[in-house]
């Protein structure tokens, strides 16, 4: 990270996000051309459950594409003219590690029980999130996997996102959160009884993508709200990104459909991260044309106003 | 002269409006065109139009019959479909065929009142080795709505399940292994990073069809299991023509993101197929997770 920050030090900027529970820092990337002015963002973290390995390595090919094509592609160069893009590569550090280390299906944080009586570790991040927590979709058995902690945003790796994206949300155009496996594009919400007011407007967005990232490799991948197309659940990232107001907010779930699960080989990283980019792209460049507009009505507008210009030129001269 | 501009002017606010912040309504409907999407509603953000709110619906009831029709992308139908291939899998697979589900096309359900809730699946199933696809599979599955768990009743065909031959491989492997001087054994299949060395791939699926009646077994409405990783395999001894083999597997249930543990024996040939003969849960922490790399980060 610390490479790509100096390499591309124009577009780039490096800055703490917080701390997990083993005091590992956060880092996270802001990634646009630099301004004085606030700027609307785009939001993507990944790795937030450990063993879904491909997820980190897609936030990297992200940054990567970004930054080897925002000179010369027309479109990335105008998304980092008038928006951030503000890239967590690896949320659940003490997690990834300990799937290196001990066990590679861990998925949890690694903080203790805080359950007197209970002695497995870890809460899952993607239930901690103050969003209708704790009531559909996650246990408070300590040992389970979906452990959604003592209470919402008992997890620092939780509170770190909360306080960040909290804090600027009102510039967040779009949130976006990467896990694997089973191929789909989750929209909110997880509870069956919440709908989000742009449910539609999220769902036809969302098959875009779906239909997008076909086009790419012929890879299926199924939309809608986790409550119909995968599980109930509570405490998610994504369902608090919408509750605190960021209009559009989605899961992607990547490669592959239980084949290998989260342990995808190397020779599908690149085709499923080529995919995901053209899922995200397609999402990214809605969000953005629809605060900023198109850059064909942007060119159309701009000769208007010249030619506008020109006209009441001349008239004054007459 | 002058006229003329200013009647130019004049118009330009109703070509034209504000000239930088225009949101643009037509930037997702253009991205659908070049898409191939069919969209009708061209005058604000992206709307589903009645056809596309139809299809959506996550059933539709007529009370003339009981049976439901599901939507193929919600979960009550890929969970059935799953079971279905647990099950086609277990009666079908060996160490060269492998199926996968591929596409769900049709399901409807029905109340069976004290029994259970019956599903009706039309789906393609994908073979993993040759990468063909069977297209028209269709399967009946019952799940008793009891106390305990009990094994869902499948009934399943596909046309063209034969089309996949694999005869040749298996007998090729079958004399390969009892001409072996020592039982084989492997470890930690896939690794890692996915990694499974090309001798090792057809212990994989066999402890992959073998998992299949174990996850058939245990299926009801609310899990979807996936075989997660072979932590071992180990030739047994055997006087008749079957091979017998010794594994543990880790499943995944991705409703409940356990990963659970199960012992199993497994004996196959050629003819006869594979059969799980003894299978049993071990506890959670009996064995040693899953190695990982050593490396630092």
């Amino acid at each position: 990270m610390n490479l790509v920050t100096e390499q591309y030090k124009d577009v780039v900027t490096q800055d703490v996000l917080g701390m997990t529970y083993e005091n590992q820092t956060i880092n996270y990337l802001k990634i646009g051309e630099k301004s004085d002015k606030p700027k609307k963002v785009i939001w993507m973290d990944c790795g937030i459950h450990a063993r879904e390995w491909i997820s980190p390595a897609f936030c990297q090919w992200f940054v990567k594409e970004l930054l080897e094509n925002y000179k010369t592609d027309e479109k990335i160069s105008r998304f980092f003219q008038n928006m951030d893009f503000y890239v967590v590569p690896l949320l659940n550090m003490d997690g990834y590690n300990y799937t290196w280390m001990e066990n590679r299906l861990w998925r949890k944080s690694r903080s203790p029980s805080p359950v007197s009586n209970c002695s497995c570790f870890g809460t899952d991040l993607n239930r901690n999130f103050d969003a209708s927590w704790n009531s559909i979709g996650a246990s408070q058995n300590c040992c389970s996997e979906i452990f959604c902690g003592s209470k919402a945003e008992s997890e620092s790796e939780v509170k770190a996102v909360v306080d960040l994206v909290g804090r600027i949300k009102n510039d967040i155009l779009c949130f976006l959160t990467i896990h694997s496996y089973g191929q789909l594009i989750l929209m909110p919400y997880g509870h069956p009884n919440k709908t989000a007011p742009n449910h539609d407007e999220h769902l036809k967005l969302g098959q875009n993508a779906a239909n997008a990232i076909k086009q790419k490799h012929g890879t299926s991948y199924r939309v809608g709200p986790p409550s119909q197309i995968l599980y109930p659940n509570s405490g998610s990232s994504r369902d608090w990104a919408r509750d605190i107001g960021i209009e559009f907010s989605f899961t992607f779930e990547l490669r592959d459909n239980g084949t290998f699960g989260f342990k995808l080989p190397e020779d599908q990283i690149q085709p499923t991260c080529e995919e995901a980019m053209a899922g995200v792209t397609t999402i990214v460049e809605y969000v953005h044309n629809k605060q900023f507009g198109s850059a064909a009505a942007a060119t159309v507008a701009l000769w208007s106003t010249v030619l506008a210009s020109y006209l009441s030129l001349l008239v004054l001269v007459q | 002269m002058r006229w003329t501009l200013w009647i130019v002017l004049g118009l330009f606010p109703l070509i034209d409006g504000h000239p930088t912040l225009k949101t643009d309504q037509n930037s997702l409907e253009t991205a659908d065109a070049a898409l191939n999407h069919q969209n009708g509603s061209l005058n604000s953000v992206l709307h589903l139009d009645d056809t596309e709110k139809a299809a959506l619906e996550t059933t539709r009831n007529d009370p003339a019959f009981p049976m439901k029709e599901l939507n193929t992308s919600h979960y009550p139908a890929t969970r059935a479909a799953k079971v279905a291939q647990h099950y086609l899998n277990y009666h079908h697979g060996s160490p060269f065929k492998w199926f996968m589900v591929h596409a769900v096309k049709k399901a409807s359900s029905e109340d069976i009142p004290e029994v259970g809730k019956k599903y009706h699946i039309q789906f393609s199933v994908q073979e993993q080795a040759t990468k063909e696809i069977v297209g028209n599979c269709t399967a009946e599955i019952l799940f008793r709505h009891t106390e305990v768990q009990s094994a869902p009743e499948v009934n399943c065909t596909c046309d063209d399940l034969l089309k996949i031959k694999t005869s040749d491989a298996d007998h090729a492997l079958y004399h390969h292994i009892k001409h072996q001087p020592e039982p084989m054994t492997g470890m930690d299949i896939p690794d890692s990073h996915g990694n499974i060395p090309k001798e090792m791939e057809p212990f994989w699926y066999l402890g992959g069809i073998g998992a299949s009646f174990i996850m058939w077994q245990q299926s009801n409405e609310s899990t979807l299991y996936n075989m997660a990783h072979v932590h071992s395999v180990k030739q047994l001894n055997s006087e008749n023509d079957l091979l017998a083999f010794e594994y543990v597997v880790l499943l995944h249930d991705m409703v409940s993101q356990e990963i659970i543990h199960w012992h199993m024996q497994v004996a196959w040939n050629p003819t006869q197929g594979v059969k799980v003969t003894q299978c049993h849960l071990l506890p959670k922490g009996t064995l040693k997770q899953p190695s990982a790399e050593k490396h630092k980060i």
